[in-house]
């Protein structure tokens, strides 16, 4: 192969190079996000909720937190 | 009678024309061949650095370039096809159907040497066809080590940090991680029995999509063993198999059950011969 042409060679490659680098990543950069704690209470009456007692429906005022039904999964079982 | 006295077939020119355009494919695939070693022997260096370069986690750019690359020797490829379709297929059939019967001496000579012609296109564009291959399973495999095991580390020591430092949001009460959870999972006060919302780190979420590659990346000396086998013995992929399963679930214990299926499944699809 000539000169010129590995010369060709290596001027694609740098811009692709340049592309693939500068082109912004779909949906922006990561963000990275600390472990935190949170809690969902009723918001009619305040009362947090419980396993016990159901997590789907509020066990003072009936207030439903989520209509779905819950299947067993790896830490939610469906009495919950 | 016989065919004796009638003129013997001969036909030169086209012997020639045969021998010109076999000439041409060849230079013509020689040449493309060339072009493609050049450009994967130069990519390969440039896209493990980019690789290495890459910030993002996914490494996207690296995706990005590397895809470039194969759309440029897909275009190689096609052109390879659409010179063959062009010069190589239309040439053969008209030739062929000129020529006088093949049953006869004359017929016979160029019916063989059009048939040595069409065997030397088509096997040489299916060595080009495999050098593209080759080319493209190199530069997929160009690519930096990934430190999974090391990423791994860090958050079993961050996760040892954070643990206990959680409070009930509802009464204030101390909370304690039982285990390290990958996903957002509820978190029982041990006080007021409130349903707390554990969300981990980004980056311990990551993990959780990385611990298939870290397991493969620590049995990878087993799959090493089962790929040097001659012939390839199943049971080294099989004891390679469950030591990264067992590695898979050493990371993820709470996908114990599911995993377990994933394992029976690839090794039953390992079994079945695909003919």
């Amino acid at each position: 192969m000539s000169n010129a042409e590995k010369k060709n060679t290596q001027s694609y490659l740098e811009r692709l190079k340049q592309q693939a680098l500068s082109q912004e990543n779909y949906g922006g950069a990561i963000k990275y996000d600390q472990a935190n704690m949170q809690l969902y209470d009723c918001p009619e009456c305040a009362a947090p909720r419980a396993p016990g007692d159901g997590l789907t429906v509020c066990a003072y005022c009936g207030f439903k937190f989520m209509t779905v039904k819950l299947s067993d999964g790896i830490h939610i079982k469906k009495e919950n | 009678m016989f065919g004796f006295f009638k003129n013997k077939y001969d036909n030169p020119a086209l012997l020639e024309e045969i021998r010109q355009t076999e000439e041409k494919w060849f230079v013509f695939l020689d040449k493309l061949e060339t072009r493609l070693e050049e450009l994967c022997a130069a990519a390969i260096p440039e896209l493990i650095a980019v690789f290495n370069q890459d910030t993002d986690p996914y490494k996207r750019a690296h995706s990005r370039m590397l895809t470039g690359l194969i759309g440029q020797i897909s275009q190689m490829q096609q052109k390879g096809i659409e010179a063959k379709e062009t010069h190589i297929i239309p040439f053969m059939q008209p030739s062929g159907s000129l020529l006088p019967d093949l049953m006869s001496s004359a017929g016979r000579k160029y019916h063989d040497r059009l048939y040595r012609f069409q065997m030397a296109c088509f096997d040489r564009h299916h060595q080009f066809e495999d050098k593209v291959n080759e080319g493209i399973a190199a530069l997929r495999a160009a690519k930096g080590n990934t430190d999974l095991e090391g990423a791994y580390q860090r958050q079993l020591t961050e996760f040892e940090r954070i643990k206990d430092n959680f409070n009930c949001k509802q009464c204030g009460g101390k909370m304690s991680l039982p285990k390290m959870f990958f996903i957002a999972t509820y978190i029982q006060c041990p006080f007021c029995q409130s349903q707390n919302t554990y969300t981990p780190s980004t980056e311990m979420q990551m993990l959780f999509h990385q611990a298939r590659s870290l397991a493969e990346q620590r049995t990878a000396h087993l799959l090493q063993d089962y790929e040097n086998s001659k012939p390839k013995n199943p049971a080294l992929y099989q004891q390679y198999l469950r030591a990264m399963f067992d590695e898979w679930n050493k990371i993820t214990p709470d996908m114990l059950t599911e995993n377990e299926r994933f394992y029976q499944r690839l090794l039953k699809d390992h079994s079945i011969n695909h003919y």
